[in-house]
């Protein structure tokens, strides 16, 4: 287990960075930011140690790796992990390094193994991680090698909803309590209709944009029908019933998790409740809308009285994408300030079959991903916007993101959900790079915890 | 679909036919090969896309790298996720996006070049001869991007008068990641 990363940071300075020059980065009552935020290497490894290494990452869905000795190769910002089951059943998450010189231990992305077993002078490791295998252990090392001290590198790992997740940080709270409301809010979007599973084919592409570009534009539904006014000719999708309901409703969480899009007005949720699971299947089939379902009962419980409502995007922070109300996530693994991978998965109902599971796929491979009719045309919105946060004068404009800054009141509902019910709006934009400057400059994980924002009175 | 078989499809004998005959096949389709690549790489899509069959399949399955003794889990399969996996609709949606006035991905226009190499005659069935090429699609972004495209393809050339139409166009591509921002292009 990792010590809490913070080893670079000397004297409250980072490469010329403290606490008051990475605060002032950001203004949440303005919505100014500052564009380095997007290019500065020394933020950006600032960020691999106290917001990656420290947060809770998306790993894998529990059905990618079925069976004993499954595996899927994921990471935690630039370290690479192994999650594999091992003959327990049990999910672990290894550090994907030998303990020896460091090679690594898998080289697929994707797979099944007995052991893992190192390429360079055949150390064997366990599907836990332990060591049980060292040629010439008595004939080169003499006995001298404790391999109980020579296990792969593990990291926390802990399951919501059949996702699994990881940390580095042995002070990080569980998982439930990082996820918060609005986190567990956006995984129980993914399940909220029926029991699901991943379709095989995770799509990958690497775009030259800085990783919060990405991430902040998943809350930006005033880009929608200007980027994508293409797709909208193309006749695959009509972006304005994507865009229905025209009211958005933001849903401000813990650690700086967000929801946001258009909400179902609560006059017609009450409706909706109202009907049996059966009913809102029938009405579903009366929905001029490109994915025509409406959340049976048991979403209630998942997702809450106001979370029920979201037609919009969470983001489980830092890097976790919900989209198509939970057919398909997107993970936004950093590379550099100027390079991000793109990681689609895409999940179908474990019921679905036929043709009601080709239309779902349909739908996925042609929205989003690096062909998708939508996703072609914001790779390069992501790494032009990118790119001027590096000219000397023009990194120093800022990004103005103060759409509707200071003129919405945060509504608390009966369960505690938070939210704001506006139009088009840069809240959860602001609320991602306000909760970015806590994370940056909060030492450990107890002042984090202390000064996570609570989402209260006009924002 | 086993990647042996992907990397290296059987060739059936077509025991009719003389090497004069399969000469000019060979003549025929490479010329046809040219022809639709050109106009790929001239933007003209529509006209590119009247040289498919209404019963198209044109299909990239994803890729993975895997352990040799996984191969057969090296791509995708038909009906799993894939990066294009059109018929003739989504296809023409594909054009028809490309034809609007605000495809910023392709605004100002990408340049591209098409090449076809390797073309080896599969099978001739009727009217439908499978073909086997290997193909570089290179494109030029903006001043400084470049991506670049390397794979094998299996096309199913439909016989129609003296030239073709394409019923099948299956994508092989050499990556695994995909090392580019978009794939706004045809290939």
């Amino acid at each position: 287990m990792a010590q809490e990363a913070n080893g670079t940071y000397k004297n409250g300075t980072y490469n010329g960075w403290d606490g008051a020059s990475i605060r002032a980065l950001f203004d949440p009552k303005t919505g100014w930011l500052d564009r380095r935020v997007h290019s500065d290497e020394a933020l950006y490894k600032l960020e691999l140690e106290r917001i990656f290494a420290r947060s809770w990452n998306f790993i894998c869905h529990d059905s990618q790796i079925p069976n004993p000795g499954d595996y899927f190769i994921n990471y935690i910002g630039e370290d690479q992990v192994i999650a594999v089951r091992d003959e327990t059943g049990k999910v672990n998450v290894l550090l994907n390094t030998c303990r020896h010189r460091g090679n690594a231990l898998c080289r697929a992305e994707q797979g099944h193994a007995k052991s893992f077993v190192c390429s360079y002078h055949g150390w064997n490791y366990a599907l836990d991680g332990r060591l049980i295998g060292v040629p010439g252990q008595k004939t080169y090392y003499h006995n001298d090698l404790d391999r109980s001290r020579l296990g792969l590198m593990r990291a926390r790992s802990e399951t919501y909803l059949g996702f699994h997740f990881a940390t580095m940080s042995e002070d990080a709270p569980s998982l439930h309590d990082f996820l918060g409301d609005a986190g567990r809010t956006g995984l129980g979007m993914m399940c909220a209709f029926e029991d699901i599973e991943v379709v095989d084919g995770i799509q990958k592409n690497v775009i030259d944009c800085n990783w919060k570009i990405a991430v902040d534009n998943l809350f930006d539904w005033y880009h929608v029908m200007y980027s994508h006014a293409s797709a909208n000719s193309s006749g695959l999708v009509d972006l304005s019933k994507v865009l229905f309901p025209n009211n958005q409703m933001v849903m401000l969480g813990e650690y700086g998790h967000a929801i946001s899009g258009p909400g179902l007005p609560q006059a017609t949720q009450d409706q909706i409740n109202q009907l049996s699971d059966q009913q809102r299947i029938e009405m579903a089939k009366t929905l001029d809308h490109p994915l025509p379902r409406i959340r049976p009962q048991k979403a209630l419980e998942l997702m809450g009285s106001v979370g029920i409502r979201s037609m919009g995007h969470p983001n489980i922070f830092p890097n976790l994408w919900i989209t198509l109300e939970g057919l398909q996530m997107c993970l936004r693994l950093p590379r550099g300030p100027r390079h991000t991978e793109l990681w689609w998965f895409t999940f179908v109902p474990r019921s679905a079959t036929g043709e009601r599971r080709r239309r779902m796929i349909e739908m996925a491979t042609h929205l989003f991903g690096p062909a998708g009719l939508l996703e072609q045309d914001d790779g390069e919105n992501w790494s032009q916007s990118t790119r001027a946060c590096s000219g000397v004068a023009s990194r120093t404009l800022g990004e103005a993101l103060v759409m509707g800054v200071g003129r919405d009141k945060v509504e608390v509902a009966e369960n505690g959900q938070r939210r704001v019910e506006t139009g088009i709006n840069e809240h959860g934009q602001r609320w991602l790079y306000r909760a970015w400057t806590e994370w940056m400059t909060a030492d450990n994980w107890a002042e984090l915890k202390a000064r996570t924002p609570q989402a209260e009175g006009v924002v | 679909m086993s990647a042996q078989a992907l990397a290296n499809p059987a060739r059936k004998a077509s025991p009719g036919m003389t090497l004069s005959d399969r000469a000019l096949l060979q003549f025929q389709i490479e010329q046809f090969l040219y022809e639709e690549a050109a106009l790929l790489d001239a933007q003209n899509y529509r006209e590119w896309f009247s040289l498919v069959t209404e019963d198209i399949h044109y299909w990239m399955p994803i890729r993975r790298t895997v352990t040799r003794s996984d191969r057969d889990r090296e791509f995708t399969k038909p009906g799993d996720m894939a990066f294009f996996d059109d018929d003739h609709r989504l296809l023409e949606m594909r054009v028809k996006k490309l034809e609007a006035s605000s495809a910023w991905s392709e605004d100002p226009p990408s340049r591209s070049r098409h090449f076809v190499s390797n073309v080896r005659i599969l099978d001739v069935a009727d009217d439908d001869i499978t073909v086997d090429v290997c193909f570089h699609l290179y494109r030029t972004r903006l001043n400084s991007e470049v991506d670049s495209w390397i794979g094998r393809r299996t096309d199913v050339l439909r016989r129609f008068g003296t030239t073709f139409r394409l019923a099948k166009r299956h994508i092989f591509l050499d990556q695994t990641l995909i090392l580019a921002k978009n794939m706004s292009t045809l290939f």
